[in-house]
C-alpha cells in the first residue's frame, strides 16, 4: 500500500476554497463591465480596502458570483442609485475560479484558523462532560464541543471513552450565530450516519503542527485527481515519501485545516517511529522553508538518510 | 533601504519587523488573534473584537510612557480592525510591539518620535495575521524648527530641539486617521505640516512642489513602501502557484 491520504474527497471541495455561500451576488451583476481578462502575467495582490479589479472577475453570468473570505461587497451611493464594489478586507493574492464562478483571496499561510462549517479538523480532547467532549482546535480559543454520541454507531451503551489529550479527526458541524457562539464538531456524516473520510478517534501515530496555509495546500493537493502526475500545488513531498517508504509498509496521514497533520506508520514495525518522525520533519521543513519541488525531493532523501531509513 | 519583513516569526499568527529608514528605530511586532480574552473583558464590547496593544521597550520595563502610547495605538488600530467579521466578535486581537533597536530614549522624552514606526509595525503584523481591516494607513513624523522649517523624521536629538512635533497617520483613502501634536504651533503651521504629511504618505507632490531634496530614495510614498513589503511576501509565499502559470 502506498501513502493513503485521509479524506478530502472531491465532494468536500467547498472546504478547500473555504467559501462562504451566504454571500451571493445576483447573476449578471457584472454584465455591464464585461471585458476580456487579458494580462495574466502577475496575479493581483490586494491590500485591505483595495477594490477587486472588475476585469479579473469571472465573466460567466449565469451563476451568482461566490465570494470567499477576505472579500466583501460594499455599496456606494452614487448619482444613479447605488453602486456596488468588491473590496478586500485582508491582504492576499486574488484567486479566481472561473469554473465555479468564485473569487477568493489567498492570504498569508501563517494565519490563525477560524472554524468554518464542513472543514475537517484535528481536535484534542481537553475534558469531557455529561453530553460533550470539550476539544481544543486552536490554542487560546474557547473549546469546541463534540457530542458524546456523534460517533459512528455510538449509543448510550457503546460510545468511545476518550481521555484528556486524545486526538479526534472531526468535521465542523456548526459555528453558531452571533458573537461568542460555540463551535460544534461531529465525527459522523449527518446524511449517512457513517464516519466518512476517516473521521473518528485517531489512535497511534503522532500529530505535527504546520501552518494553516500548508494544511489547506495538502488538502487541495490530495483532492486532485490521482492520474495527474504533475506536482499539484507545488507539492511532491508526500508522493516522494510514499514512494520511498513503500517498502516499509506505507503510511497513513490525516490533515486538519487547523494546521495539524496526523501521521501513522504502524505497519512499519521497528521503523515506525523513525518513519513517522521523518514524514513530520519533511512536512514541517517544506512548510517553513517554502521549498520548491526539487528541493522537496532533496529534503526527503536527506532526512531519510539521516534517520538511516534508506541507504 | 531596508524594507519591512513580514511573517518572520513562526509561532505568532502574524509578525513583522520594521526598521524606520530615517530614525533607525527597529520594531518587532507580533499579532495573535482572534483569541479568547481573559476575565470578562469581552463583555465590554460584546459585538466586536477588542484590540490590545503592548509596547515593550528594549532596555527597561514598560512604564507610564508605554501605557500612553499603547492608548494612542489602541484607538487608531481599533478603528481600523473590522471587529465584526466572522470569528472575531468577543475575541481579542493581541498586538505586541518590541522595540528591538534604535537610539536610546530617556525617561520623559517624547514618544512621538517612535510612534510612526510602531504604527507601521503594528499594521504590517496585522496584515500578516490576516486580521480583517477596513483600510491600511501610513504614518509620518514632522518636527518644526525654531526658524519654522518643517523637518521630516527628525532624530530624537533634533526632535528635542524642535518647537513642535507632529505625527500624522493617513489612510489608504487619504483620510486623516491620527493627529498627535506636541509643543507650540499655530493653525497655519499645522495646515502646512498636514499637507506635507499627505504628500509623504500618498506620494503626490504638493501644489507648491514642497517635496524637498534630501529625502532621496525615501521620497517614494509610504503607502507604496507598505504595499511593496506585502506584495513581496505574498509572491514568495505563493511562489509555487506563480511557477505553474
Amino acid at each position: 500500500m502506498q501513502s493513503v491520504t485521509r479524506p478530502p474527497q472531491n465532494n468536500h471541495s467547498d472546504t478547500a476554497l473555504n467559501l462562504d455561500p451566504t454571500i451571493l451576488l445576483p447573476p449578471g451583476y457584472y454584465q455591464h463591465t464585461y471585458m476580456q481578462s487579458g494580462n495574466m502575467s502577475a496575479p493581483a495582490v490586494l491590500l485591505p480596502s483595495d477594490e477587486v479589479p472588475r476585469d479579473n472577475l469571472p465573466t460567466d453570468n449565469s451563476n451568482p458570483l461566490r465570494l470567499g473570505p477576505g472579500l466583501r461587497i460594499l455599496s456606494q451611493p452614487s448619482s444613479k442609485g447605488s453602486d456596488h464594489v468588491l473590496t478586500a478586507t485582508q491582504a492576499g493574492m486574488l484567486s479566481i475560479d472561473a469554473k465555479r464562478n468564485a473569487a477568493s483571496l489567498l492570504t498569508f499561510p501563517n494565519r490563525r484558523y477560524i472554524p468554518t462549517v464542513n472543514d475537517f479538523v484535528i481536535a484534542q480532547i481537553h475534558h469531557s462532560s455529561a453530553d460533550f467532549f470539550h476539544c481544543v482546535i486552536t490554542p487560546h480559543t474557547p473549546h469546541a464541543l463534540l457530542g458524546q454520541l456523534s460517533f459512528e454507531g455510538a449509543s448510550k451503551k457503546t460510545r468511545p471513552m476518550l481521555k484528556q489529550g486524545e486526538m479526534v479527526y472531526a468535521r465542523v458541524q456548526s459555528v453558531g450565530v452571533g458573537a461568542g457562539a460555540e463551535v460544534e464538531l461531529t465525527c459522523v456524516s449527518a446524511a449517512t450516519g457513517k464516519a466518512e473520510g476517516g473521521m473518528g478517534p485517531l489512535s497511534g501515530g503522532m500529530v505535527f503542527d504546520v501552518s494553516t496555509g500548508m494544511a489547506a495546500r495538502l488538502i487541495r493537493a490530495s483532492s486532485a485527481p490521482v492520474e495527474n502526475t504533475d506536482p499539484i500545488e507545488g507539492l511532491v513531498v508526500l508522493s516522494e515519501l510514499g514512494r520511498k517508504l513503500e517498502s516499509l509498509g506505507g503510511f497513513e496521514i490525516a490533515v486538519g485545516r487547523n494546521g495539524k497533520v496526523w501521521v501513522d506508520c504502524s505497519d512499519a514495525a521497528e521503523g515506525a517511529v523513525k518513519a513517522t518522525i521523518a514524514i513530520g520533519r519533511c512536512l514541517q521543513e517544506t512548510d517553513q522553508q517554502n521549498l520548491h519541488a526539487h528541493d522537496q525531493k532533496k529534503l526527503v532523501t536527506k532526512v531519510l538518510r539521516e534517520l538511516k531509513l534508506v541507504s | 533601504m531596508v524594507s519591512p519583513i513580514l511573517s518572520q516569526l513562526n509561532r505568532p499568527d502574524g509578525s513583522a519587523a520594521y526598521k524606520c529608514p530615517a530614525t533607525g528605530y527597529n520594531i518587532l511586532g507580533a499579532v495573535n488573534g482572534p483569541v479568547e480574552l481573559p476575565a470578562r473583558r469581552d463583555a465590554l464590547k460584546p459585538e466586536e473584537a477588542t484590540v490590545e496593544v503592548f509596547v515593550k521597550p528594549g532596555t527597561t520595563t514598560a512604564g507610564v510612557a508605554e501605557r500612553y502610547v499603547e492608548g494612542i495605538l489602541r484607538s487608531v488600530l481599533g478603528k481600523v480592525v473590522l471587529g465584526r467579521e466572522k470569528g472575531f466578535p468577543r475575541r481579542g486581537v493581541i498586538i505586541t510591539l518590541a522595540i528591538a533597536g534604535g537610539e536610546n530614549m530617556d525617561r520623559g522624552d517624547s514618544y512621538l518620535t517612535i510612534l510612526p514606526s510602531l504604527l507601521h509595525a503594528a499594521l504590517l503584523s496585522m496584515i500578516s495575521a490576516s486580521v480583517p481591516l477596513s483600510m491600511t494607513f501610513s504614518a509620518a513624523l514632522f518636527g518644526v524648527t525654531k526658524t519654522g522649517d518643517i523637518v521630516r523624521d527628525p532624530s530624537p536629538t533634533a526632535a528635542k530641539a524642535s518647537v513642535s512635533l507632529h505625527v500624522f497617520a493617513i489612510s489608504s483613502k487619504g483620510h486623516l486617521l491620527l493627529n498627535e501634536s506636541e509643543g507650540r504651533f499655530d493653525f497655519d503651521t499645522w495646515e502646512l505640516v498636514h499637507q506635507r504629511a499627505l504628500s509623504v504618505c500618498q506620494g503626490t507632490a504638493s501644489a507648491d512642489g514642497d517635496v524637498t531634496m534630501g529625502e532621496g530614495a525615501a521620497s517614494a510614498s509610504l503607502h507604496g513602501l507598505i504595499r511593496e513589503a506585502v506584495e513581496d511576501q505574498i509572491y514568495s509565499d505563493y511562489a509555487y502557484k506563480l511557477d505553474s502559470i
